[in-house]
């Protein structure tokens, strides 16, 4: 492994930008596509394609936590917004009744989801599959009824609007949001590759087996169910923030099944698939504005052939093609390679034709 | 005191009465053989054991400590360990993280290195049956021999005191299932295999293949209906025309 001060040093930074990001395909596509979401404003500062970009990795990031808890841990939840929606309410009602500011109501509603992450795992611990998937979908619904029965508190159907800004210009709101969402995905993804992801992933597989051999599942199912409503809580209160408003839009159906949809046309259980799911979707439905009509058939569509002809999803699919796994040492490789790069066996055996 | 004491254990399901008021003894280092025809109970006293399922009566005892209440995850922290008689393997994740899961437990200990020790374990693990080639595959690829073989090697990977076998050799070939008795009565002695530790192993052997398993046991108890019909040497067990009779039918051995 690589000693800390390595890390530092200028020509072996180079040696693994060559060596580990550029000789392959997925990686590099990470790297050009953080590159991107940085130097965008460089480039182009209008305020639509801002608004979408930011708007994007907010949902991205919603997207991956709902990946940590029901990909990873196979915990489906189908009443996310319950988190994200928790939070914006929480935060904007801080704000109001406290006089705080975004920088501490935001943290504020994310741990609240945090609680109620816990408080909606409970259940888990006793149901499995379709029948925890249910008892998670009625949470947002009883969430959306309190809301309408305390209109003076909670704004009723109108929500409470005229948030404080997360940032004084939209260039400021957009690096606040995309510094966020990179970090976070970035800890989402660390976890899952963790010890602690291994447990999540084993705990999807077979969880009877896994209690079987000493863990403590109980104890990880509620900690991927807290820190996937936390993540979910932080994305529910910057897009309050950014949009102005806490509305029970945010509780809807609709704002549940959205990152479903997100990460399994990405593909699950990967974290950077939801963010590629998000990225590839939200803007492609967002393009289809000049068609509205036929806005969501096409969106179905598109979702039914990519489904159809990637079932792994989007991101899996084409590594799929353009990599390839070593078969002794298991080092992944770019598709053009002949030899493997760690251990130099051929990757293409190809039938030789045998003369008689 | 034994090693590991069952008193009295009954479990109904619904209408059946799938165990009643059982006893269990295992001593250190002793191989108990549990034997019976098909529903006899004794799936089911395996998983009162290891507390999948609770105990309608009666109390399990495991190193002088009452461990009837406790969940599964604790008891494997204290030291018992069991396989499944059709294996479970986490079929998407490599055969390594498979015994990955089972070795990062709290019974390796949190000193220092502990994470480096665990994974020597479990590559040791994979080594002590024979499939550590394997390792980097995902477990959906192995056989049915090598499932079998990967689930002793979760167990073993806990260090396991007290290891609980629902049909090992079930499935195996002869070739393997000889190879797996032997590593089993290396294993009941105890001593270093790499770098996993065995201070001697307890067993409980759940096995229909009577003639493999009374080569290795110390002990046979005999099950039938849920309640425990006899108990002895292989010896005389093999004799014993109550048994006989349980699996063949009355009259059969006259």
């Amino acid at each position: 492994m690589t000693s800390p001060l390595r890390i530092w040093s200028l020509p072996w930074a180079l040696r693994y930008l060559k060596h580990e990001v550029l000789a392959l395909p997925g990686r590099t596509a990470a790297l050009l596509f953080v590159l991107f979401l940085l130097l965008f404003p460089l480039f182009s500062q209008d305020p639509y394609l801002l608004r979408v970009l930011t708007l994007t990795a907010l949902f991205a990031l919603y997207a991956a936590s709902w990946d940590l808890l029901s990909g990873y841990t196979g915990q489906v939840s189908l009443g996310h917004a319950f988190f994200f929606g928790l939070a914006g309410y929480a935060s904007a009602i801080l704000g109001r009744e406290l006089g705080l500011p975004p920088a501490l109501t935001i943290p504020s509603g994310a741990l609240l989801a945090t609680l109620a992450g816990v408080l909606v795992g409970l259940p888990s611990l006793r149901l499995r599959g379709p029948y925890l998937s249910l008892v998670t979908l009625a949470f947002p619904i009883i969430a959306t009824g309190l809301i309408f029965l305390f209109p003076r508190f909670t704004g009723g159907e109108l929500g409470l609007s005229g948030l404080p800004r997360l940032g004084q210009s939209r260039l400021e709101e957009y690096y606040l949001v995309v510094g966020i969402f990179l970090l976070s995905v970035l800890f989402l993804w660390k976890l899952a590759g963790s010890r602690v992801g291994l447990f999540f992933h084993a705990i999807r597989e077979d969880e009877v087996a896994v209690r079987m051999v000493g863990v403590n599942t109980v104890r990880y199912k509620l900690l991927a169910f807290a820190v996937s409503a936390f993540f979910a809580g932080l994305s529910g209160g910057l897009h309050a923030h950014y949009l102005r408003v806490a509305g029970p839009d945010s509780l809807s159906l609709f704002n549940s099944i959205q990152p479903v949809i997100w990460s399994v046309f990405g593909g699950i259980a990967t974290i950077y698939g939801p963010v590629a799911g998000t990225f590839l979707l939200f803007p492609f439905l967002e393009a289809l504005r000049v068609a509205e009509e036929l806005r969501m058939l096409a969106f179905a569509l598109l979702i039914l052939l990519v489904m159809r002809f990637l079932p792994q999803g989007v991101v899996r699919g084409v590594l799929e093609r353009l990599e390839e796994e070593c078969p002794r040492c298991k080092v992944k490789n770019a598709f053009t390679r002949k030899a493997c790069r760690a251990c130099g066996v051929p990757l293409h055996l190809e039938a030789r034709e045998v003369k008689p | 005191m034994g090693l590991l004491e069952a008193h009295g254990l009954s479990k109904r399901f619904g209408g059946l009465q799938a165990l009643y008021k059982v006893d269990l003894r295992v001593e250190e280092r002793e191989i108990v053989g549990l034997i019976g025809p098909n529903g006899a109970g004794k799936t089911t006293l395996l998983r009162l054991l290891l507390g999948i399922h609770r105990p309608d009566e009666g109390r399990v005892v495991f190193k002088g400590q009452e461990i009837t209440h406790l969940p599964t995850w604790e008891r494997v922290e204290l030291g018992l360990a069991a396989t499944f008689q059709n294996p479970r393997p986490l079929r998407r994740l490599p055969v390594i993280a498979n015994v990955l899961v089972a070795a990062y437990g709290p019974r390796g200990g949190r000193k220092g290195d502990w994470v480096k020790r665990a994974e020597a374990r479990a590559l040791d693990a994979l080594e002590f049956v024979g499939i550590a080639d394997k390792a980097k595959e995902p477990a959906s690829v192995l056989s049915q021999g090598e499932l079998k073989r990967l689930e002793i090697a979760r167990a073993l990977a806990t260090e396991p005191e007290l290891l609980i076998l629902d049909e090992p050799f079930a499935g195996l070939t002869p070739v393997e299932t000889e190879l797996l008795a032997k590593s089993l009565a290396r294993l009941r002695k105890g001593g270093r295999f790499g770098r996993l530790h065995s201070e001697g192993c307890a067993m409980v052997i759940i096995e229909h293949k009577l003639s493999e398993l009374f080569k290795i046991a110390d002990r046979v108890v005999v099950l039938n209906f849920g309640e425990v019909l006899a108990e002895g040497t292989p010896e005389a067990i093999a004799q014993d025309p109550r048994v006989m009779e349980a699996y063949l039918g009355e009259g059969a051995y006259a």
